[in-house]
């Protein structure tokens, strides 16, 4: 049966699997629930710090002045390999992504704030405004998820002439909860698309670009674009906003299906529970189920369980920090103390939102002697040790490249 | 802390995040039903213990566990739902129709057998369903299963095990077979038994009742409290000599396992030790494969079949036992959905105002089982198998009965 | 900038009692302005523990303060049922109490005319199933939950209806003085910078823990002691009556079931300074380690918050610890006391008790104005306000029934809290918020489990259509609002945040700057220099930061 364990379906979880299956190694994801790719806005931030040079040269740049950093375990190259394959999956499913590691994109957040990200769906990408360009911000009243008038004038103090309008919602049977995801799913509707094109051909006046929330269709937003731009002559774009996040799910979607076609099975729904072992080798993975725990033999394992967002790591009251599937050992604050900087948004972030588990060269998990744990499993994504990706911005950078030098390097482990 | 209140503090972790609703069927297709986010952890805050809920959109939650399923702080929202709908059927009292609809397998008792004839010609007379969906609400076009000429329990005592004659010390086997295959689908308790005996186990069928799952979903929980201490009086004496309880009906080994004693808060020992060896058919055979012991000559079938995971199945946090052992079986390919849920969940889609979100739920199920070209669907449970049948008019069976075909074991055998 | 404005009675403070004077007044027909540094409730009436007290806790050591509780809870439970939840209160014993206290509490409740019934310890069981299974003995009291911020509203509402002007975000910086006698006060206008000068013949002092301060502009001495109190809530109600230990007084020995959470507290710590103080963490350990004696399990369920707040103790005898100053209350008149007429100081006290301290209040500045107009706070009932049920007393489910019959789900702004659209709107447009912590006092927004992680960028974008989105700042003041927001909500998060606490502030964090990029935003603070007219996110005079050492 299988024994190669994938623990954890967020970005770095799935790109192992990803990486384990078409290495033939079939393996199993197991996952409490779906990871931060549901929450997170679908583009890649590889370094979203003001960096000269482009992703690719922070990234050197950041390797060099800080071995530990999870991006020194896979390497420039590491992150370029993961970069690519990420997008040949994502192309052949209809989902492609632009931009590429020699210069970061800048695209407005729901809010008007301009951000980096080295790759982003072709949904996103006429997003990258430039100053002097002009934009139509339309959303819809019911999507309490998006304010069109705040972030027009948000990029007008930047130098984008925005206007920012409400559209009206065209005829559906529904008319209580809109989420991001029930919008979505009128967007999968002809006639719907077609209302929203005819008001947006009217709206637009001279804009050049039209921004709207990211909820243009699950399966086929490539086509809803098009046929919106069709009918109002402007470039349209999606602009991420509030969990759950459309663009999220996409990706998510297309990396399941990808490892499953390739050979692997996801499992959520299943939190692990721990691990056994036999001296510096994992036997067993323990997953919670109905009645009974499951057990899983382990060959090799890659943990990808986030960090404390994802659920990978718990804390208490007293200070104490635990890896919550196979109990490693982390690298965390002293005590509660150190834990928080006094104001929330300290650029320099909150000292415990970096604990994580150190890892060796090949993302082996160490110890706090710098001891390999167990040689057979490997970590990914938020549970690595030595970096705050959210003050960074490089989350899925860092969950894309280690996740996929993870998935490769186990998948050369025998038994 | 009460040993009862897990289910309720588990709405602790929630951290808001939404996945449960974007994942959640009902929510899905239609405005009556909020989402689980609402409903459950944060409706909860609002709920008084031990007073009816003040809202009343929680009774639009199926129960199919979706939800549970995706959530990534492990929050029990069906739990935490299903006790609510509980405490607003104290409070005002059980609807003719959820008595109905709890209490099938008397209705099943009756009309199985030689009257099953005439009783199904009746149940499908359309001026008998619609005066039934007058009377007791429940929808005329819903999918009623025909009852069988014969019952399950009436096969298994003419039944002779082929391979008893000699053998002694066979390992033993409890079969919890539920009120579907002995109604409705003797075939299916068949096909089980044979492929039990065919891997050398002895199997025992004891006096059982109704799990009591569709009397819990409905809320009816004084009645599906006796139901379930009736059940584990009968097995915990197998439980205790270690024999393992296997069934094919994923929803009332889930019950056995888990969903009487969490909502029932039943955390008495004999309970426990039943749960704990109870086991789906196909988990059970995954474990002898695990450990060398299943049988595994499988003639080649050369088919490429659509497989639907039952909700219910899902819930048992076991992965897809059926789809690991149907894998070994030469030339078949198991085609996965990537369906939530038929829509049935047990009994909601047959109540009147429920039907079309059922139908509008199953719709994603149906079009990849008519899109698979396929004149045969496999799922292993039997309430998803009929709304298939209705929905998608693609017949469908258990996955055990593909393996005793596979195994060569001719029906009726 | 200056404005100047007359009245016949300058009230200074906007918490129970300021605001309980003011109605008291307009209810005589006396002319009056009320003039508070923050939002109404910004002091110590935001940050209490919410029990209407039924005077039980008082009874053994403070019997004139547990007579008035009692007189005063009959009272506020008639005049304003829909702040108040009719949660019963009791009193047990756990097995780390000694059991020979009950006899002295109840002969205590009985002399001081406090209701009290000893229960059978089964049925305190079947009503609070998470309580410790081995208590001892269980009394019932008249207790209740009390929403200080609907309770305030209704008196606001009620004084403005009647002629009174409250104004917010008005700090007092000097007393006007003439010979021997206050005939006013300055006042800044944090919104602006106006400077506001108030004319009143009289002038009461309502400002609570600040009262010291504020009698100090007038050279006067009185000795309130800030006595600092924390309290930590629980992520839900995890009894549904307040639950008191039954003994001394002490830290951490109450619960007290408030809307959607639990409250558990608190601490009593002498500060010197009402405006500088921290929550510690060894308070927060005290009050989770106290909680396990009443509900076994609790420090290892989910915290959401916690805050602390100052209480108004007015020391006229020597008192060794804090909690032998008596609660009861003290009405300075501050002619005959220190020969400075048109100026009277309303100290100390509790919030079960601010409309008799304004009575006695008013009665003195009435008689000195020559009006004898009676009070009539006792019996006319308080004007319905938006979130109170409009009859009946407050209900934990009467939000969750209101959205389920009268509103679209897709309008809760905030999810957490069932705070609508048209609660907001009507806020934003109607009331006199400035900034969303404001609206927090109003709605409840941002007050659940996700402290705001969700709704604040919500609340921002309808704050700016409704108020800002035409003028030139709109959208700086839409980002200050924002990042004031945040740091206000996450004040009260470090102190308990772990577990699953923590786990929220971490997606908080991703939404907050990776998806909405909070801080990327062209920096704006609208502070001291660059002011904007209708939003005051920070200002020396308000700030609450909790300084932990
Ligand atoms: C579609 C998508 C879009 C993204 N968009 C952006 C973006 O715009 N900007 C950006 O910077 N980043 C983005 N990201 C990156 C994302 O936010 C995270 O970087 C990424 O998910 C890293 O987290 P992770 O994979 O390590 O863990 P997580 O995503 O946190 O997932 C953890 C997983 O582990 C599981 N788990 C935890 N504990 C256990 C246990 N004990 N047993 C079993 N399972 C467990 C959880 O249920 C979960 O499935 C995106 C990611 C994706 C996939
Ligand atoms: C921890 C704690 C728990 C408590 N629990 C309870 C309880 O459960 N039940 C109960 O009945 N009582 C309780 N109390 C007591 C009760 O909260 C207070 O007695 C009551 O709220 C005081 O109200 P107040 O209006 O007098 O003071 P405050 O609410 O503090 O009002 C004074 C106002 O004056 C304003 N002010 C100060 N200086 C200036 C200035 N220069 N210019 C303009 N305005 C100014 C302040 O901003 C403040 O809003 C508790 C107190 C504490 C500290
Ligand atoms: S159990 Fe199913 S129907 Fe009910 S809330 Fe969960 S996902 Fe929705
Ligand atoms: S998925 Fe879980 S954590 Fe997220 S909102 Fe739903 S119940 Fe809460
Ligand atoms: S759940 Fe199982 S035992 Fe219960 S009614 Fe259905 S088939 Fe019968």
């Amino acid at each position: 049966m299988r024994d190669t364990i994938v623990i954890g379906a967020g970005l770095a979880g799935l790109m192992g699997a990803l990486a384990l299956a078409e290495a033939g190694r079939r393996p199993l994801v197991l996952a409490t629930g779906h990871g931060a790719t549901h929450w997170s806005s679908g583009t890649i931030d590889v370094w979203g710090q003001a960096a000269s040079g482009g992703p690719r040269a922070a990234v050197a740049a950041v390797i060099a002045g800080d071995p530990d950093h999870p991006y020194a375990r896979t390497g420039v190259a590491g992150l370029e390999a993961a970069c690519a394959r990420f997008r040949q999956v994502m192309q052949a499913a209809a989902y492609p992504f632009v931009g590429d590691l020699h210069s970061d994109l800048m695209i407005p957040t729901a809010l008007g704030a301009f951000r980096r990200a080295a790759l982003v769906p072709r949904t996103m990408s006429a997003g990258a405004l430039q100053a002097g360009d002009r934009v139509l911000i339309a959303g819809f009243r019911q999507l309490r998820d998006f304010y069109p008038p705040l972030m027009a004038q948000n990029l007008r103090s930047q130098g984008i002439a925005a206007h920012g309008v409400y559209l009206e919602l065209p005829p559906v049977n529904r008319n209580l909860d809109f989420t991001t995801r029930s919008l979505a799913q009128c967007f999968d509707d002809g006639a719907f698309r077609a209302h929203v094109g005819a008001q947006l051909a009217r709206l637009r006046g001279d804009a050049s670009h039209i921004g709207l929330p990211a909820v243009l269709g699950m399966r086929h937003p490539l086509d809803v674009i098009a046929e919106l731009e069709r009918h109002s002559g402007g470039q349209v774009f999606e602009i991420a906003t509030l969990p759950p996040s459309v663009p999220g799910m996409r990706i998510a979607s297309i990396l399941e299906r990808a490892i499953v076609a390739a050979g692997g099975r996801i499992q959520i729904g299943s939190a692990v529970l721990r691990g056994v072992a036999d001296g510096d080798r994992l036997t067993t993975v323990i997953s919670e189920a109905a009645a009974r725990e499951q057990q899983h033999r382990a060959v090799r394992c890659l943990l990808a369980s986030g960090g404390i967002a994802g659920g990978g790591v718990r804390t208490d009251q007293t200070g104490a920090v635990w890896e919550t599937a196979l109990g490693l050992p982390l690298a965390a604050p002293a005590s509660r103390r150190a834990w928080f900087a006094s104001r929330s948004l300290d650029p320099r972030g909150h000292a415990i939102f970096r604990t994580g588990v150190l890892s060796d060269d090949r993302l082996r998990p160490l110890d706090q002697r710098g001891v390999v744990v167990y040689r057979n499993v490997t970590i990914a994504g938020g549970a690595l040790a030595g970096a705050d990706t959210i003050r960074e911005r490089s989350r899925s950078g860092v969950a894309l490249a280690t996740g996929w030098a993870a998935g490769s390097r186990l998948a050369a482990i025998e038994a | 802390m009460p040993a009862t209140d897990f289910i309720e503090l588990s709405l602790d972790h929630c951290i808001k995040c939404t996945i449960c609703t974007a994942a959640c069927p009902v929510s899905a297709v239609t405005d009556l039903f909020p989402g689980p986010k609402y409903v459950g952890p944060q409706a909860q805050r609002f709920r008084r213990d031990g007073e009816a809920p003040p809202d009343d959109t929680v009774d639009y939650c199926s129960g199919c566990r979706v939800c549970n399923e995706v959530c990534p702080t492990g929050v029990k929202i069906m739990e935490i739902n299903t006790r609510a709908k509980a405490r607003i059927v104290e409070s005002r009292g059980v609807p003719l129709r959820s008595w109905l609809l709890g209490y099938q397998y008397l209705i099943g008792r009756l009309a199985c057998g030689p009257l099953a004839g005439v009783a199904n010609l009746f149940a499908n007379l359309r001026w008998v369903r619609v005066l039934a969906e007058h009377l007791t609400g429940i929808a005329r076009e819903a999918p009623l299963p025909s009852f069988s000429g014969y019952s399950f329990r009436s096969w298994a005592r003419r039944h002779r095990d082929p391979h008893a004659a000699g053998a002694t010390g066979r390992p033993k086997v409890v079969y919890f077979h539920g009120c579907a295959t002995n109604y409705y689908e003797p075939r299916v308790g068949e096909a089980a038994v044979a492929v039990l005996e065919h891997n050398g186990f002895e199997v025992i069928i004891p006096e059982q009742g109704c799990c009591g799952l569709p009397l819990l979903s409905n809320g009816i929980f004084s009645h599906g409290r006796h139901h379930h201490q009736y059940n584990v009086a009968q097995l915990y004496s197998y439980a205790a000599q270690g024999i393992p309880i296997v069934g094919t009906s994923t929803s009332c080994t889930l019950t056995l396992k888990e969903e009487a004693p969490e909502l029932l808060a039943m955390h008495d020992e004999q309970t426990r030790v039943v749960a704990e060896h109870t086991y789906d058919i196909f988990e059970f055979l995954r474990l002898l494969h695990e450990r060398g012991r299943l049988n595994t000559r499988f003639r080649r079938i050369k088919r490429r079949l659509p497989y639907h995971a039952p909700c219910q199945q899902r819930a048992h946090r076991i992965g897809r036992p059926a789809l690991d052992i149907l894998e070994l079986v030469p030339g078949l390919t198991m085609v996965e959905s990537e369906a939530a849920c038929c829509g049935l969940a047990g009994s909601y889609g047959y109540k009147v105002e429920k039907y079309r979100i059922a139908m509008d739920v199953g719709a994603e199920l149906f079009d990849f089982i008519r899109a698979s070209g396929s004149d045969l669907a496999v799922c292993d449970s039997e309430i998803c198998r009929w709304q298939i049948d209705h929905g998608s008019e693609v017949y469908s069976v258990h996955p055990i009965e593909l393996l005793r075909e596979a195994y060569g074991l001719a029906p009726g055998a | 900038m200056s404005r100047s404005l007359t009245a016949d009675v300058l009230v200074i403070g906007g918490g129970a009692t300021g605001v309980g004077v003011v109605r008291d007044l307009a209810l005589r027909g006396i002319r009056a302005i009320l003039v508070e540094k923050g939002d109404l409730t910004h002091g110590t009436t935001g940050r209490y523990h919410g029990l209407l007290h039924s005077g039980g806790r008082y009874v053994v050591k403070d019997p004139q303060s547990a007579q008035e509780c009692a007189a005063e809870n009959e009272i506020l439970r008639r005049i304003m049922p829909h702040c108040i939840e009719d949660t019963g209160g009791l009193f047990v014993i756990t097995p780390a109490d000694d059991e020979r206290y009950a006899e002295t509490f109840v002969a205590a409740c009985r002399a001081c005319g406090v209701w009290v019934d000893d229960v059978p310890l089964a049925e305190v069981m079947r009503h609070e199933p998470r309580l410790n299974r081995k208590l001892r003995r269980a009394f019932a009291v008249r207790d209740a939950a009390a929403d200080a911020f609907l309770a305030t509203e209704a008196n606001a509402a009620d004084a403005r209806a009647r002629g009174a002007t409250l104004l917010t975000y008005h700090h007092v910086t000097d007393l006007e003085l003439e010979g021997d006698r206050v005939t006013g006060a300055r006042c800044e206008d944090l919104r602006n910078g106006e400077a506001v000068t108030i004319h009143a013949a009289y002038t009461i002092n309502a400002a609570g823990a600040w009262a010291g301060k504020i009698a100090g502009l007038a050279g006067l001495d009185i000795a309130v002691v800030p006595g600092k109190g924390t309290m930590v809530a629980m992520n839900h109600r995890i009894v549904n009556s307040v639950v008191n230990r039954c003994k001394p007084p002490a830290d951490g020995d109450i619960i007290v079931p408030i809307q959607t959470v639990a409250v558990l507290g608190t601490t009593d710590i002498a500060v010197p300074d009402p405006d500088v103080f921290g929550i510690e963490p060894d308070e927060i350990a005290l009050i989770l380690a106290e909680g396990e004696h009443l509900v076994p399990g609790v420090s290892r369920m989910r915290a959401l918050r916690a805050w602390a707040g100052v209480r108004p103790l007015y020391r006229d005898v020597a008192a060794v610890d804090d909690r032998d100053i008596p609660r009861t209350y003290k009405l300075l008149n501050h002619r005959t006391r220190d020969g400075v007429a048109g100026f009277v100081s309303i100290v100390g006290g509790k919030w079960t008790t601010y409309r008799l301290m304004a009575q006695e209040a008013v009665d003195l500045v009435a008689a000195d104005l020559g009006i004898a107009i009676p009070c009539r706070t006792a019996v006319e009932p308080l004007p319905p306000v938006h979130g109170a049920p409009k009859s009946g007393h407050l209900t934990l489910g009467g939000r969750l029934r209101h959205v389920e019959s009268e509103e679209l789900y897709g309008d809760v702004i905030c999810e957490c809290e069932l705070v609508t659209r048209r609660q907001l709107v009507d806020a934003i447009t109607t009331g006199g918020a400035a900034n969303l912590d404001d609206l927090r006092r109003d709605t409840r927004l941002g007050m659940g489990p996700c402290q705001g992680g969700f709704c604040t960028y919500r609340a921002a974008g309808l704050w700016h259509e409704l108020r800002g989105a035409d003028d030139a700042g709109g959208a700086d003041a839409a980002a200050a609002l924002t990042r004031h927001f945040i740091q206000e909500r996450w004040k009260g998060l470090a102190a308990i945040a772990w577990g699953d606490q923590l786990r929220q502030q971490r997606l908080d964090e991703l939404i907050a700057l990776e998806v909405l990029g909070v801080d990327l935003l062209p920096a704006a603070v609208i502070a001291d220099g660059a002011r904007h007219p209708t939003v005051v996110t920070e200002h020396a005079a308000i700030a609450t930061e909790y300084h932990a050492e």
